[in-house]
């Protein structure tokens, strides 16, 4: 009896989860984004074949919406970090289902990352130069190789633990389609579930998990030492690593939110990110957003305190100048009112939370802007002798549309992620799902009997280990 | 009092009437002026532009011909393009030396093409000459500069002309005293004592003296510079870019860094590897075990 409630609940576990075709709003969907991107491709032709100089970025404003876009990325990608690594480490279960969301945002923003950083080169085939003159003191080097490092691990990070799911995948064939089965079969054919399988794994993604945390902290404090290592006002910091991690957590579990919605509403998975992760959730972001708050105050507030003479135009424009209304909207959308929304229990629902978190993410997208251009166009040596268009920033069509385009690519490999796997781990559902199920009958073990998703197979050599 | 009120009033209105009327009428200025450089490099700058109300904006890729003395097709200097900044430059050509030599006042003439009947900028000088020369005794260093105008067929004092006079630095010139400009006396002659010592020169000690008259309405602007061995010898140091520095090229990288990072990488990566190497053990016992 207890087999078979066992058998099709995990029957039941895996048609929920299994990867689903797109309905017409998932194709819709899909087609803007490729639209974005193919817009952006085209405004990327044209600054290939023009220069920077369809860029609105001049001698001063030499970083705009691109090395915004680019921290936006690393930041949003430290989430898998944090979901993955510290919630599995300090054995958080609840976080399993929002696992593999957490790292494939990861990974597609650490992909775009890398690309809107050749973007705004006017020259990117000199990219090359990099690693043949390369200096291992200039920071934009360690960048580069925290970047390459952490999109490795972020892979392995996703890979590993998709194996079970692999076999699992293969199983439904008629499912799935020739080419996705051939696909799976290439990733994961030889995945029997086998004790020293798991074994592996199993350590293998404890190893990952630790290696993680360094390396995803290493690659947002590089970032930001690529500003705190210039002596210029707002970015002449020794707080800017810390600053920039905990910003980085805030949108990261902002997006997850927000995906966490999405997907639970698009593939109908109420079952398994549930009202109870919303809540759980909801908790982590508010420290998250109390945290960046409290960075904040200490990057703006003591600076302003003094006022220093250097620092007194670049604070001024941000706190009542041309930039105050983007200013206070990322500091009020971008974490007040989150705050507020999701200190109370109501807040905490996952539609008010899906709220709060789009604002989180909006926010926080200003608010790396307003790292970059403010202090450009604030230089500690006056402007002199410069046309009046170099005194202020707008970005052109095309680095709008470049932006918007990279935002959709990102968004676009999340969506084919998860058309093609199941972006809530099927097998540790199971597992876990088994486990309590066993809990709940008097502690009892359960045999887990299916073709499948079966107990791990013991090879001859482990059959005469365990005799 | 209230009829005293309308007039101001009506006055302000028809001062701002008149100033916004003025504001919207653009003229076309074309100017001239003449170089004269170590008495050696003679040339000519025009400069184009537009003025629209307190506004002047550059006229870029205009033409203009230059003329000495007259317009005639013997005396053209060249002809010159405006560039993004509204100038155009034009040497003396060896071939107008006769006619330079033959007059002590000379006059250049810019005109349009096709235009030749109305000359777009005049500019008449006097011609002189500018000599830089140095007094050095045991406890004082002076630069004497001596203008010289040509008149009656011979060089002759130039007296009440004003110029700067001091050392050469890159953002300008250092005045040499405490004066910020100095004007010749009935000599011609301007003496200034150099009152800033330890000043760094070259790897030689060398500084360069100048002196320059600028925009004289008689002479022009003329310029003049001699090296001296007044300065501080600065000897940069021979190892300087050969020290392992957060600032040398790749080859010099400080130990300690190179140490820090390489065990970083190689930690990290080596657990990579040794991750990959787990994914190709899981296949070969997969692969056993079917």
């Amino acid at each position: 009896m207890l087999v078979e409630n066992a058998t099709s609940l995990s029957e039941q576990i895996t048609q929920d989860l299994l990867p689903k075709k797109f309905g017409r709003r998932g194709m819709i969907w899909t087609a803007v984004l490729i639209l974005f991107c193919i817009i952006g491709a085209y405004a990327y032709y044209r600054q290939l074949r023009y220069g920077l100089v369809v860029t609105n970025m001049r001698d001063y404003a030499s970083w705009g919406i691109y090395i915004s876009n680019f921290i936006f990325f690393v930041a949003i990608s430290l989430v898998g970090s944090l979901i993955t690594a510290i919630f599995r480490l300090t054995d958080v279960k609840w976080a399993t289902p929002l696992t593999r969301i957490a790292e494939i945002i990861a990974v597609s923003a650490i992909v775009f990352a890398s690309l809107i950083i050749i973007v705004d080169m006017g020259r990117p085939e000199r990219l090359l130069n990099l690693f043949v003159y390369g200096r291992i003191q200039s920071p934009i080097m360690w960048d580069v190789i925290v970047i390459g490092t952490y999109f490795i691990i972020s892979l392995l990070l996703l890979y590993f633990p998709l194996l079970p799911d692999l076999k699992i995948l293969i199983h439904f064939k008629e499912k799935s389609g020739k080419a996705l089965n051939k696909l799976y079969r290439f990733q994961g054919s030889f995945w029997r579930g086998t004790a020293e399988q798991f074994k592996i794994t199993n350590r293998s993604i404890r190893i990952l998990c630790i290696a993680i945390v360094p390396v995803a902290f290493s690659i947002h404090t590089v970032t930001s030492w690529l500003f705190a290592t210039t002596y210029r006002p707002g970015w002449d910091s020794t707080n800017f690593g810390a600053y920039f991690i905990s910003g980085a957590f805030l949108v990261g579990a902002g997006g997850v939110v927000v995906a966490m919605y999405v997907f639970r509403k698009y593939y109908v998975l109420e079952k398994y990110i549930t009202v109870k992760h919303f809540e759980h959730m909801g908790k982590v972001v508010v420290m998250l957003a109390l945290l960046y708050l409290y960075f904040n105050i200490n990057e703006y507030m003591i600076p302003a305190f003094k006022m220093k003479k250097t620092e007194q135009a670049h604070l001024s424009g941000l706190f009542t100048g041309e930039f105050a209304i983007l200013f206070w909207f990322a500091i009020v959308a971008g974490m007040i009112v989150p705050i507020i929304i999701m200190l109370f229990k109501r807040g905490r629902k996952p539609l008010p939370m899906f709220i709060a978190g789009i604002m989180i993410v909006v926010g926080a997208w200003f608010k790396r802007y307003l790292i970059v251009t403010p202090t450009l166009l604030h230089p500690i040596l006056p402007m002199q002798d410069v046309p009046a268009s170099y005194h202020h920033y707008f970005p052109s069509w095309e680095e709008w549309a470049i932006a918007i385009g990279s935002l959709s690519g990102a968004l676009l490999i999340i969506t084919f992620f998860a058309r093609i796997y199941p972006i809530i781990p099927i097998q540790e559902t199971i597992t876990e799902k088994l486990e309590e199920s066993e809990e709940m009958t008097h502690g009892k073990a359960y045999q887990r009997e299916s073709e499948y998703y079966e107990k791990p197979v013991l090879t001859p050599k482990e059959q005469a280990h365990e005799k | 009092m209230k009829n005293n009120f309308s007039f101001l009033i009506l006055f302000l209105l028809v001062q701002q009437v008149i100033a916004q009327k003025d504001s919207v009428v653009s003229k076309e200025i074309v100017s001239l002026k003449y170089y004269n450089e170590n008495a050696s490099m003679q040339y000519l700058v025009l400069e184009n532009k537009l003025k629209t109300g307190k506004k002047t904006e550059p006229l870029r890729n205009k033409t203009f011909q230059l003329f000495l003395d007259s317009i005639a097709a013997p005396n053209k200097i060249g002809s010159v393009t405006t560039d993004n900044d509204g100038k155009a430059k034009s040497f003396l050509p060896p071939a107008l030396k006769g006619s330079w030599e033959a007059s002590a006042q000379h006059k250049f003439l810019a005109v349009a093409p096709g235009k030749e009947d109305e000359t777009a900028a005049e500019l008449e000088i006097i011609k002189a000459k500018i000599n830089i020369d140095t007094l050095a005794g045991a406890e004082a260093r002076s630069i004497v500069v001596q203008v010289m105008k040509y008149e009656n067929t011979e060089w002759t004092p130039a007296s009440d002309v004003e110029m700067k006079v001091g050392v050469q630095r890159l953002g300008g010139v250092l005045s040499a005293g405490d004066e910020e400009t100095y004007t010749t006396d009935s000599s011609g002659a301007v003496t200034v004592e150099l009152t800033k010592d330890s000043l760094p020169g070259d790897q030689q000690g060398n500084i360069v003296l100048v002196a320059k008259v600028e925009d004289n309405d008689l002479y022009g602007s003329l310029f003049v510079e001699k090296a001296v061995p007044w300065g501080i010898a600065i000897k940069s140091g021979n190892n300087f870019f050969d020290q392992r520095k957060l600032w040398a090229t790749n080859f010099r990288t400080p130990l300690w860094l190179l140490f820090m990072a390489y065990s970083i990488v190689i930690g990290v990566w080596g657990t990579i590897i040794y991750l990959v190497l787990q994914i190709i053990r899981i296949k070969k016992i997969g692969t056993a075990s079917s």
